[in-house]
């Protein structure tokens, strides 16, 4: 039995766009993994060879390394918001306080150097400073969801100087810092963040929490 | 009528200072390119000699690299914001010492932000970076130490040592650029946000004997 004249060809460019679309995100993964090792903007070369496949293949499917590099940090982003999905916004002060610092010390932990390289590299490409404008939005929207009760308490020029504080206390660089220079494990960096917080927010009236 | 070899000392002595001073002129000259051009984290030789006023050769008479140029200004930066911020109201009641503190800093991040970044963002390929930014940052976490220490030393070592992390994370120099470069802060309001944010974070200051 034959197939439908129009099957094949049909399935054809889907099997090759699926198949295209997987070297692209190996390629970018490979890009990841390179920056954890070493926070610098990898060759070509050396993502190809982690990706296992040709230089001439990174460039067929990017126009150049710049453009690999944007892409990159569009995945990522795109990865990071998909595995920190709002947890607790109902709870508590103290639920809501440490869901939103784990989700958001996990995603410290696991993006920072491809964090570095975006700040290093916002100056040369503008495309980078509207990522980096877009990611601080939704760090700034999740601090508004999570804190909605505390902050509902505040005046607006109250409210902007906390959005302010708690954005600078949970930093990439903050989680760095405390990692890298203080040495301090996962849970004692939590910690500090949490503590830090609890003493920053105003207490919301007892109905609201 | 003077002594020959006081002559010549004189001579050497000048040499020895107008060196001096063209050693100074240059490293200024690297500072102001890296703050007007924060794009270039390494100005080329050519371009610092002509901001400095001198040749390419006089550069490189002086330092054997572009990289110890950078190292070099870095200490010039250093010891500079520690002339510049010599600590003030040490004894005073906790408002002066908060404003004191954050006024201080304040001034230090704002003369600081461009050298900052080339060293935060060059220190993975220049190991001669790292114990420079060491030391700005245990300087930091000792002025926080002192300016706070009757309210620091109401608390168990473990939760003074997360409070210290904490103050050094909201009072960070990407802190304040934020505030300035994306906020729009002006430099009081600014330090007005810090102000109240450090006031909140440290506990009630204990009685005096």
């Amino acid at each position: 039995m034959s197939a439908p004249p129009n099957a094949v060809p049909a399935a054809r460019p889907d099997g090759r766009r699926l198949r295209s679309e997987r070297t692209r995100v190996l390629i970018m993964e490979a890009y990841i993994d390179l920056l954890r090792e070493l926070p610098e903007i990898p060759t070509a070369a050396k993502i190809a060879a982690r990706a296992g496949i040709s230089t001439r293949l990174v460039f067929e499917r990017f126009t150049d390394l710049a453009a690999l590099s944007l892409a990159t940090v569009d995945h990522a982003f795109a990865t990071a918001e998909a595995q920190a999905a709002p947890r607790g916004v109902d709870g508590d002060r103290m639920t809501r306080i440490r869901s939103h610092v784990e989700t958001r010390a996990q995603i410290c932990e696991r993006w920072l150097p491809l964090w570095r390289v975006v700040m290093i590299n916002q100056a040369r490409l503008s495309q980078l400073r509207d990522r980096l404008m877009a990611m601080r939005q939704v760090v700034l929207a999740r601090i508004r969801l999570m804190y909605a009760p505390e902050l509902a308490t505040m005046s607006e020029a109250e409210r902007r100087d906390a959005l302010i504080i708690l954005e600078a206390l949970i930093d990439f660089e903050s989680w760095g810092r405390m990692r890298e220079h203080h040495g301090l494990g996962f849970e004692e960096a939590c910690a500090v963040w949490v503590s830090a917080i609890d003493r920053l927010l105003p207490v919301a009236p007892a109905a609201s929490r | 009528m003077s002594a020959p070899s006081d002559t010549r000392s004189a001579r050497i002595d000048g040499r020895r200072l107008r060196s001096e001073r063209t050693k100074q002129l240059i490293i200024e000259a690297f500072l102001a390119l890296v703050r007007d051009n924060p794009s270039t984290p390494m100005p080329t030789a050519a371009r610092i000699a002509e901001r400095a006023g001198y040749s390419v050769r006089s550069i490189f008479e002086r330092f054997p690299d572009l990289k110890k140029l950078r190292a070099a200004a870095a200490d010039y930066q250093l010891a500079q914001a520690a002339a510049l911020a010599p600590p003030r109201n040490v004894d005073g009641d906790r408002q002066a010492r908060i404003r004191s503190q954050v006024e201080t800093r304040a001034g230090t991040c704002e003369r600081g932000i461009s050298l900052w970044r080339v060293l935060l963002y060059s220190a993975d390929q220049d190991e001669e970076l790292r114990p420079r930014i060491r030391l700005a940052r245990e300087r930091t976490m000792q002025r926080l130490e002192m300016m706070y220490r009757p309210e620091l030393s109401a608390l168990p070592e473990r939760e003074r040592q997360h409070l210290l992390i904490a103050l050094e994370a909201i009072t960070d120099i990407e802190s304040w650029a934020r505030m300035r470069e994306l906020h729009g802060l002006s430099f009081e309001e600014a330090c007005g946000v810090w102000i109240r944010a450090v006031d909140r974070l440290l506990p009630a200051t204990p009685e005096m004997p």
